[in-house]
């Protein structure tokens, strides 16, 4: 059974925001976690090479951090269907102890019968760095 | 060699047997920071976004590909779309089959579109992996 009550949810019910930290380290342990070695993630001679303003954060790790938006509220993660984002901007981690702060949202947008649509926002300052982002979770 | 749009429809084989296991549940959903209680336990299912570590062996087979003259630090992650018939569970013995579904060339960028088939030894279909990738042209420092 799932945490969410379905009579009582409505378009436009705003789930609880997320705050999450991006330093190197968190680049270096997803790196790890998730093998992707792009060295665009961890070296600051490689990102210039391309042209990127430093390094940035793996899109994964962020597409990853921003459902939890979703899990969080609705508990069970199994619950999720699909789970859509558009790398919109990258997120430049500095080298330094605070790193990148990131906020994380996500309103309700569509509900057919149990599966609910929900549109996650994802910004940093006031840039936005996913675009379209949308899970479809089962909530019966 | 570059890619071009007669590469779509290109299928790569099956990744090796990957066997998903609790240990790497647990330091992909730490990496996340996330501490839902799914990912632990005596059965733990991983994170919906673990499927990329297994796609990314099927993108990897797609980047290395000699006749499409990509480089993986000119590779651009443009958008992902992951459907799931089911979480993965610790146990899951599973493959990832890559499919090259559309290459448009604009300019100095190629825009690749792919998607990848996870699935059980047994042939489960568990979840699909679309995503789209740009590839930047310019020459290496």
């Amino acid at each position: 059974m799932s945490v969410v009550d379905l009579s009582q949810l409505t378009v436009g019910t705003r789930l609880p925001s997320l705050t999450v930290r991006f330093t190197r380290e968190t680049l270096v342990r997803y790196a790890g976690a998730s093998t992707d070695f792009n060295p665009i993630h961890y070296s600051g001679f490689y990102a210039a090479q391309v042209g990127l303003p430093g390094v940035i954060g793996h899109g994964m790790l962020t597409m990853g951090s921003a459902l939890r938006v979703v899990t969080d509220w609705v508990g069970d993660p199994s619950r999720v269907r699909s789970y859509f984002v558009r790398f919109t901007k990258p997120v430049v981690v500095p080298d330094d102890a605070d790193g990148t702060e990131l906020v994380f949202g996500g309103v309700v947008e569509a509900i057919d019968d149990a599966l609910v649509t929900i549109a996650i926002e994802a910004v940093t300052g006031d840039v936005k760095v996913l675009g379209a982002a949308r899970a479809v979770v089962d909530c019966a | 060699m570059s890619i071009t749009a007669d590469h779509a429809g290109r299928r790569y084989p099956p990744t090796p047997v990957y066997e998903v296991s609790a240990a790497k549940i647990a330091e992909f959903a730490s990496a996340l920071g996330d501490d839902n209680s799914a990912y632990t336990g005596e059965k733990p299912i991983a994170p919906p976004t673990f499927v990329a570590v297994i796609s990314s062996a099927a993108w990897e087979s797609m980047f290395d590909d000699p006749e499409l003259g990509l480089a993986l630090r000119r590779i651009v992650h443009g958008d992902q779309r992951f459907t799931y018939r089911r979480p993965l569970r610790a146990g899951d013995r599973v493959q990832a089959t890559l499919t090259i579904d559309k290459v448009r060339n604009r300019g100095a960028a190629d825009i690749i579109s792919s998607s990848v088939e996870v699935e059980t030894v047994s042939g489960e279909l568990i979840c699909t992996a679309e995503a789209t990738f740009f590839h930047s042209h310019e020459a290496d420092a």
